[in-house]
């Protein structure tokens, strides 16, 4: 719903889109235009300052719930803004409007300018149009989706879900999509232009076996369009929902203390979000905070692992064209062959450290200034097969389906909690568990990393990161991997493993 | 009815007139029924590190959110563009896309009975004085805490300090087509550090402290921040592990919602009318400790939970939720509760209150022998069907009734009805710069597993 916001760019053969025009004559609707921008940056460079820069971005999104057998709830949403940003070396101004009228615009640029305080500096009298590659290949676009159309493809979930086992109790399905559109123009008279679609589609289920209940639940993510939604996906959609809810009634929690941990492929690339990416993000390092920040060229892991943080895997949930600060997305290599060989960059620590700009510079929306923020993390796949690694491991667990993880930035403590997995027992799958946290220490983790599988897969759930109250999408991959101690937050039993 | 706040009506008058302005319009495309909402609000955040000016942040806000009943059909949008065309296209969109929908019989608007009995009572919400607070007075506390914090951790190896000045002026109203109007303003204040030091490990633990409020006169003095930030640093350093056993537990009184927030999620409506709570059923019946008891307070004046009214526009008052460790109470939106076929209950939770000890934590750790002190909580997650827990954590020992060594790398674990039996004494120490109040609280036999350090 809501007004047009104009077409993506549709799939084509074309690797690269041109944007001449493309981003003034979106945001023309708003009254803005070269000479506005021009007049705010001006404004920004008012008291000095070393760079300026304007984020103007409108979105909509729309969510669509079926709950107690009906597609009965709709939600929209509408955002529309421009934050301004002054830096002063490694000093921030940040101010942004929700009103895009002339004053106001350069009211919020007056105020992003009090961080400096030296003589006015002019701002570039022209402006280049940039060039995006094009990762979003939107096939169709919702805007050509009624609602109508959508309803169907809901229920069909969810009578499949009751048909599937007569244990089910209750299912609930929710579709969210969101078209954004942004244009950054800074002081080096730069001007970049990004269309930004996403869609989710999730799937959770409450069972009911014997007097117990379980819930449980899946999702599927990416930038795309209606044809996220195809047959197949949701096919697995809805056999991961079932059948993650009616494990859980086979499952008890986990084991309690240290043992060996074997991440199956997947959604086990978590464990290098936690571990290692945020504690790889250039601004804890430039500040000094973070326990990585005087590792860089060293050996961190065992030389079987190499992790990518990459932003141009086509469609993907963590792709970018261009970051929020209009570097183009890049796959960035964190760790070669055991060996950190670079952080994770947004413009500031890229200058800081004298690098080029990784394209990690990313916010949660035009209200916030941009931070180094992960993509699509994973790592590259090994030589050993799933079976050599789970054999290996004579008591451990081995670990499943995730929903959520943390990290402690400078003391390295992370954490990731299994919804599902199981106990591995003289080198076999034995009993499922479930409810289990882990806690480890992301550089002892790395060390104790000691076997990576052949079988990279990517997950394509819709992993959401925090930071700094900021959330931005993400994505996970991860071969099979051994841990060889790590510690398991479950109950009752000594805990005592062995690889 | 009257503005929440007794604090300046003007601002809040000119978003009830828009809120008014758009229901009509709502009204005039169909709806049979409408709620709309609309906030505004202006903050300010000074960061300073290391000695200079890290960031200055200026915030300005404004939302509009619209809710919709058509022909038994339900939606809810929301939009920030308030220019006036804009406002008539989401509008009439809005109505058009909810035509669509599948009929949902339970959706309307509450009673306008339940809207009634509103206290008449000023809550304090907003501090005047905040909106005259000045960018140089930000900058120079801002600058103090971080060298009042430099000063505390004298003779630690202090990587970086970085503290922060903030504070929020803001106001909102809402309307209901059949009745229910309320504006309310309020303010936020806040100042908050984070120190990191080195230890011999390598490790860069980070200890931090803030004060927030809703008034500034009611911020804990800097030099305390500091000082509680520079102690809570100091006490990471070079962390030992734990083997793994069930102790006898302290939770700090800051670290404690985490586990409260654990039981109390199951009792929300929704998950009771989708058969996800483990409490089903359990009203009237002991769920915790009978040593606990938390009541939802939602007139306590000046805190950050406060309100006049709840969500579906009902009157809010004081309520029992939990009594000697028996359950009183769901808590059951308008909505959920016309799916269960029940009265609601109010689905909001507002400001808890505690029945108290007569210990605060020094005094409850002194009488421990062996037991184990956590103060922060480190991800993990529980299911609400079942009630399993895990979460990670972090703290000290308690050895002959005294803190000692750092520990970490922990999961605590258990089952939510069983942890919160083990409950065996409540602090007297209520933490009041937030909502859940929890005062520190000492639990036998926890499930905690630890490992070796390499």
């Amino acid at each position: 719903m809501g007004e047009s916001v104009g077409e993506f760019a549709k799939e084509s053969g074309d690797a690269i889109l041109e944007s001449e025009g493309e981003g003034l004559a979106y945001f023309s609707r708003f009254g803005v235009d070269e000479g506005l921008i021009r007049a705010a940056i001006e404004r920004a460079l008012s008291r000095g300052g070393s760079y300026a820069e304007l984020f103007f971005e409108h979105k909509i999104s729309q969510d669509l719930g079926l709950q107690d057998g009906a597609v009965n709830r709709a939600y929209s949403g509408v955002a529309l803004g421009v934050g301004v940003r002054v830096l002063r070396g490694d000093q921030t101004g940040y101010a942004f409007t929700e009103d895009l009228s002339r004053g106001s615009l350069l009211e919020t640029a007056g105020i992003a300018a009090l961080i400096a305080d030296d003589n006015p500096r002019s701002g570039p009298t022209r402006f280049e149009h940039q060039q995006r590659p094009n990762r979003y290949s939107v096939k169709t676009l919702w805007g050509d989706v009624g609602v109508d159309e959508k309803i169907p493809v809901l229920r069909q979930l969810n009578e499949e879900a009751f048909a599937a086992d007569s244990r089910i109790q209750k299912v609930n399905v929710g579709l969210s999509h969101s078209d954004g559109a942004v244009l950054i123009a800074n002081s080096r008279g730069r001007l970049h232009f990004d269309r930004r679609p996403m869609t989710r589609m999730s799937m959770s289920c409450v069972a009911e076996d014997g007097g117990r209940r379980e819930s449980n639940g899946a999702n599927i993510a990416a930038r795309a369009g209606w044809e996220l939604v195809n047959t197949t996906r949701l096919e697995t959609l809805r056999a991961d929902a079932v059948d993650q809810t009616l494990r859980l009634f086979e499952a008890s929690q986990g084991p309690a203390g240290a043992m060996p941990i074997v991440l199956g492929a997947g959604a086990s690339g978590i464990l290098l979000h936690e571990a290692i990416g945020h504690g790889f993000e250039a601004d804890f390092n430039r500040k000094g905070t973070s326990i990585y920040s005087d590792q860089l060229n060293e050996m961190v892991t065992h030389e079987e692992v190499t992790i990518i943080d990459d932003g141009t895997r086509p469609g993907d949930r963590g792709a970018v064209n261009i970051d929020d600060e209009g570097n183009e997305g890049q796959r960035t290599l964190l760790i070669d062959s055991g060996r950190l060989c670079s952080y994770i960059h947004d413009k500031m620590s890229a200058e800081h450290y004298q690098v080029a700009p990784t394209g990690n510079g990313r916010r949660q929306s035009f209200r916030h200034a941009p931070l180094p923020r992960m993509r699509c993390t994973y790592m590259e796949a090994g030589q050993r097969s799933p079976e050599e690694i789970i054999a290996s491991v004579e008591r451990g667990i081995y670990a499943e389906t995730f929903t959520n993880g943390q990290v402690n930035i400078g003391g390295g403590d992370f954490t990731f909690y299994i919804k599902l997995g199981y106990l591995i027992e003289g080198g076999k799958l034995t009993q499922p568990i479930k409810d289990t946290n882990i806690i480890g220490n992301g550089p002892e983790v790395l060390r104790r990393t000691d076997m990576v599988g052949n079988d990279l897969r990517f997950d394509e759930g819709g992993w959401v990161c925090g930071k700094d109250g900021q959330s931005v999408p993400v994505s996970l991959g991860m071969p099979t991997v051994r841990v060889s101690e790590i510690i398991v937050g479950g109950q009752n039993q000594s805990g005592e493993g062995s690889a | 009815m009257s503005v929440q706040s007794g604090g300046p009506e003007l601002k809040s008058t000119a978003l009830l007139e828009l809120a008014e302005a758009t229901q009509a319009r709502a009204l005039r495309e169909g709806a049979d029924e409408v709620k709309v909402s609309v906030s505004r609000s202006r903050g300010v955040e000074v960061e300073w590190r290391d000695g200079s000016l890290e960031r200055v942040q200026d915030q300005t806000t404004q939302r509009l959110s619209l809710t919709l009943y058509v022909k038994g059909r339900y939606s809810a949008h929301s939009t920030n563009d308030l220019r006036g065309e804009a406002l008539d296209t989401f509008v009439r969109d809005a109505v058009a896309m909810t035509r669509y929908l599948e009929a949902d019989p339970y959706r309307k608007l509450p009673d306008p009975a339940r809207y009634a009995g509103r206290a008449a009572l000023d809550l304090e919400l907003a501090d005047p004085s905040l909106a005259e607070r000045s960018g140089e007075t930000r900058r120079r506390d801002a600058e103090t805490l971080e060298s009042l914090t430099r000063e505390a951790a004298e003779g630690l190896s202090v990587i970086s300090v970085t503290s922060s000045i903030s504070d929020a002026v803001g106001c909102s109203a809402r309307v209901h087509s059949n009745g229910f109007f309320g504006a309310r303003e309020g303010t936020h204040c806040a100042a908050t550090v984070q120190l990191t030091l080195q230890d011999e490990e390598g490790k860069r633990p980070m200890g931090w402290d803030y004060s927030a409020r809703r008034h500034a006169e009611d911020l804990r003095e800097l030099s305390e921040i500091a000082q509680k930030a520079s102690d809570r640093a100091a006490g990471m350093l070079s962390p030992k592990a734990l083997e793994t056993g069930r102790y006898s537990v302290v939770v700090d009184r800051r670290a404690l919602s985490r586990l409260l927030s654990a039981l109390i999620s199951p009792l929300s409506g929704a998950s009771l009318q989708q058969r996800q709570s483990l409490w089903e059923g359990r009203v009237g019946t002991q769920i915790a400790s009978p040593l606990l008891s938390i009541y939802d307070e939602p007139h306590r004046p000046r805190s950050f939970g406060a309100a006049l009214w709840d969500s579906d526009g009902f009157a809010t008052h004081r309520r029992p939720l939990i009594e000697a460790g028996v359950l009183q109470t769901f808590l059951i939106d308008d909505y959920y509760a016309r799916k269960l076929e029940q009265a609601p209950t109010g689905g909001d939770l507002h400001q808890l209150e505690w029945s108290l000890g007569n210990r605060d934590r020094a005094a409850i750790i002194a009488s421990i022998q062996d037991g184990v002190l956590i103060d922060r909580f480190l991800g993990g997650n529980s299911n609400q069907s079942s009630g399993e827990f895990s979460f990670g954590c972090g703290g000290h020992r308690i050895r002959g009734g005294v803190i000692a060594e750092p520990v970490s790398e922990i999961n605590i674990s258990g089952d939510l009805e069983r942890f919160w039996g083990q409950l065996v004494e409540v602090g007297n120490d209520p933490y009041q710069e937030s909502a859940s109040a929890c005062p520190s609280c000492l639990f036998e036999g926890v499930q905690l597993s630890g490992g070796t350090k390499s």
